[in-house]
């Protein structure tokens, strides 16, 4: 009985195993068929490890963060060497030199008109940098010095974010958010300065070896006299970002809401500042220049009375000011969304209006492409061979009804039809693959029946009749082998034209909401506007849908050899 | 049977086709839309003047005397009801959409029906050539090309980059217009009508190139085509002059079917280039839920696939003599 059974299954492999087998070989052999099989395997494989393909989340904002530099001298701004790829957060200037330290532990040398990366062991993201007789910079956790070119860990402080720094002849202070100040010794090391301030620190900066002062949040200001912090007697109200001591007698601090606190060498006064926005950074050139910065490229300028508006055009987030000999420098950066990106290293494909990553769009859009491809070809053809057969072998009355059926389905244009059905329901992936499967297998099924209708009529098929097969069997198992090759061309041509429907549909926004297609991303071009200039947007998943039909195409047109060998010797 | 016969019966198989559709139309629309008057009626109204309105459109009618009145109003009287979006009978909108539709179809089926054959003849003359294989790729490639991505590329490179050819409407805005005729009679309108026509024909040369070629190659093995050459013919000649007559049929009645098909199929070409036809005004009533609109939109695109086959089955008729009954295989 076993054996019987293994035979039976074996003559099954035999028959289907050949059916399969022989579309194979002819696509192989035809060298267009060929390519479309390679970039149909291409493509499969995209789809199946799309998630380790893609670079990021389809829907994630790219945000980009910009470090810049300008040169602010008396009523001009310019702007300096290329932009960084991240965020400056301070700058010092020496001579012709500067040095701008910001986010992931990067730090950058501006000399000569360029600018030069250097090597740092941390990742950390640096808030202060200051260049004198020494050079250090300082950030989260950690405390870097540089030593001919060369930076190296001086301190690590775990949970100190490390945000000012200031360095006077041989003295040097450090202070961290959370109020840890440190000092450096002439010896080159730092050592706690005890003090019973509680409050986030913000900036620091230092007159001369013995003088200077800290501030922080909540108006904090403290003066640094001889080795110790105490408190000024007066309090102002808003968080302190930034101090500068140009003189013992002359120091300026910034903060919140644009307040603006100057030191005339016995007190601190508030003084009027023209910006009710945020300041981040001051410095003083000299008793006759000032600046202050801010965000949304706020810059103040005082000329020794008062404080003016300068209009730099410019609208970054200015974040750090450094000064020598009469140079200004600002440094800024902000996150910004990254849109409409052309291609770049980062996004190969450049990125939408909302910045998101084209390529990983792409790659995920295979997926939804194949599926749609998979799934409604499969239906067709279900649909499709089995009225064609049942047409083809029964003939008669249920012939005529069936092609009736098919001539109504004719008579029904497919993108108008879906329009319909969507309008009815609501899209989704299963409207597109119901839209194709219901209008797709008219086709099939006139095929598949007038291949049959010559099949059923071959001795084989009156053999199997007189040995008393039933019609299911004569159907199945005698006449679908023959018509498998058909089948397959048609499966081609379905897939092929569902991609097609899929990202038709798509494209006129009626497709499967929330999932990403090629259709989907030229649907979001058009709605942006940008499609009439952002090539890169509308390029790739366009020439991927051509690529998959094409592709499909040339493997369909090699298979037809075997279900019409007339062709072979036209081509 | 005899030609008249034979007409005559697709004749009715058409009409019988089209009340079908019509049928499966209302139910489908009585499904998604179960109580019109929800989509009719303002909020707030009471219960008596919302039984008024249900009357005055017929609604407190039994289901199948309502079927009937649709089938009167929409084949019989040309009524489609009021647009929800318009708030005016849908009938003239539609009209005047589709001889939009039409005319950007028409002439561009035209320029694809004449351009793809006369191709389809050289790829079979040159064959086995780099020519031919080239020919088929680019035959395949597009017919592929999804048409709305060409066309988006055409608006970019020749209408933005270049700035060669207005890349929106039938005509720049604002303009002054009696009627159809006298809106599309102008050196304006061609101007606008070039590029989509492009996307269009390009999209539509690849079928009859191809086809042509396949008929062609069946051609060049019969008899008369000796003869020719056995006449001295030039092969120019044979090619296009014996050879490419007789094998136009399939190609022709291809067009016919095309033509029809277009009026509904082509969607995206309209709302690329912000063509007023009838595909993109469906759009907008699938995407306003204007029923009754979409279902007038989709009556005539549905009825101009049925008449342009029915055309051409009478072109099979008349164009080859030795075919007197078509589908006579079945």
């Amino acid at each position: 009985m076993k054996k019987t059974s293994d035979l039976r299954r074996s003559a099954f492999w035999k028959i289907y195993g050949k059916m399969f087998a022989e579309p194979f070989r002819v696509v192989v052999r035809d060298p267009l068929a060929l390519v479309g099989l390679f970039l149909l395997t291409f493509i499969v494989v995209v789809a199946l490890f799309a998630p380790w393909i893609a670079p990021y989340d389809p829907d994630e904002m790219h945000r980009k963060v910009e470090g810049v530099l300008y040169r602010l001298a008396d009523g001009e701004s310019r702007r300096l060497g290329a932009e960084r790829s991240f965020p400056l957060n301070a700058v010092t200037v020496r001579g012709d030199e500067a040095i701008a330290v910001g986010g992931e532990g990067r730090v950058a040398r501006y000399r000569n008109g360029g600018w030069v990366e250097e090597r740092t062991p941390t990742e950390a993201e640096l808030f202060a940098v200051v260049s004198g007789a020494r050079t250090f910079a300082a950030g989260d956790g950690v405390l870097l010095r540089e030593e001919e070119g060369e930076w190296r860990i001086d301190l690590e402080r775990e949970g100190t974010l490390f945000k000012g720094l200031a360095l006077a002849g041989d003295s040097g202070l450090a202070v961290g958010e959370d109020g840890t100040v440190l000092k450096l010794s002439p010896s080159g090391s730092w050592e706690d300065v005890p003090h019973k301030e509680r409050g986030k620190m913000a900036a620091v900066s230092l007159a001369n070896e013995n003088f200077g002062f800290v501030v922080g949040e909540r108006g904090m200001l403290l003066r640094f006299e001889n080795g110790s912090l105490r408190r000024e007697p007066v309090r102002a109200f808003r968080d302190l970002n930034d101090v500068h001591a140009y003189a013992p007698d002359f120091a300026f601090a910034v903060g919140a809401r644009g307040s603006i606190l100057r030191f005339d060498g016995t007190r601190w006064q508030e003084m009027f500042g023209p910006e009710t926005r945020d300041l981040r950074a001051v410095r003083i050139v000299n008793e006759k220049l000032a600046f202050a910065v801010g965000p949304f490229g706020v810059v103040l300028k005082y000329d020794g009375t008062s404080w003016t508006v300068v209009d730099t055009g410019y609208r970054r987030n200015f974040r750090g000011l450094g000064v020598a000999d009469g140079a200004v420098l600002a440094v800024g950066s902000d996150p910004f969304v990254n849109e409409l990106s052309p291609p770049t290293r980062e996004h190969l494909f450049g990125t939408t209006h909302l910045g998101r990553d084209i390529f990983t769009q792409t790659v995920y859009g295979s997926r939804t492409a194949l599926l749609v491809a998979i799934l409604a070809s499969l239906v067709v053809s279900v649909i499709g061979v089995n009225v064609g057969l049942v047409a083809g072998y029964f003939r008669g009355r249920t012939d005529d009804i069936l092609m009736r059926i098919v001539d109504i389905m004719y008579a029904l244009p497919f993108e108008p039809f879906a329009m319909i059905l969507v309008l009815i329901f609501n899209p989704s992936i299963w409207i597109v693959i119901l839209a194709v499967g219901l209008l797709t297998w008219r086709t099939n099924a006139r095929v598949v029946r007038s291949q049959v209708l010559s099949i059923a009529r071959r001795p084989f098929v009156k053999a199997a009749r007189a040995a008393g097969a039933s019609d299911f069997r004569i159907m199945f198992v005698h006449i679908a082998p023959n018509i498998l090759p058909l089948v397959f061309l048609q499966l081609a041509v379905a897939a092929g034209f569902a991609i097609t429907a899929e990202a038709t549909l798509s494209f006129l926004g009626l497709g499967p909401p929330r999932m990403h297609s090629w259709g989907t991303i030229l649907h979001a071009a058009r709605l942006s506007g940008a499609w009439r200039t952002a090539w890169w947007w509308i390029v790739p998943p366009g020439a991927l849908i051509m690529l998959t039909v094409v592709s499909i195409f040339f493997i369909a047109r090699a298979l037809e050899v075997l279900s019409n060998p007339r062709l072979k010797n036209e081509r | 049977m005899n030609r008249k016969t034979y007409l005559l019966s697709r004749f009715l198989q058409l009409v019988a086709t089209f009340l079908i559709i019509l049928t499966m139309l209302f139910f489908l629309f009585r499904l998604a839309l179960p109580d019109p008057t929800t989509a009719l009626v303002v909020e707030g109204l009471s219960a008596e003047e919302q039984q008024l309105v249900r009357e005055k459109f017929g609604l407190h009618l039994p289901l199948w005397r309502q079927y009937f009145i649709y089938l009167r109003n929409s084949v019989f009287l040309g009524e489609f009801g009021t647009s929800f979006h318009y708030k005016a009978p849908v009938g003239p909108i539609i009209f005047e959409k589709f001889l939009n539709t039409m005319v950007l179809m028409v002439v561009a089926i035209l320029i694809s029906y004449t351009v793809g054959p006369a191709l389809g003849v050289l790829l079979t003359w040159k064959r086995g050539g780099k020519l031919e294989i080239g020919g088929i790729v680019a035959g395949l490639v597009f017919r592929s090309a999804p048409m709305f991505w060409t066309g988006m590329l055409a608006v970019m490179f020749f209408g933005v980059s270049l700035g060669w050819f207005p890349t929106s409407g039938m005509r720049t805005l604002p303009f002054d217009s009696t009627g159809f005729l006298d809106t599309v009679f102008t050196l304006d309108f061609l101007h606008h009508l070039f590029l989509p026509a492009l996307v269009v024909s390009i999209y539509y040369m690849g079928l009859p190139m191809l086809i042509m070629r396949n008929t062609m190659l069946e051609i060049m093995g019969e008899d008369f085509i000796e003869l020719c050459r056995a006449k001295g013919l030039k092969e120019r000649v044979v090619m296009y002059g014996h050879a490419a007559r007789n094998a136009l049929l399939p190609v022709v009645t291809q067009a016919a079917i095309t033509i029809g098909l277009a009026v509904g199929g082509q969607v995206v070409v309209e709302v690329v280039f912000s063509w007023p036809g009838l595909g993109r005004e469906m759009l907008q009533a699938v995407r306003t839920s204007d029923y009754p609109m979409a279902q007038g939109a989709f009556m005539l695109m549905a009825f101009m696939v049925l008449a342009m086959n029915f055309v051409a089955d009478a072109l099979y008729g008349v164009l080859d003599p030795r075919v007197s009954v078509p589908g006579e295989g079945r």
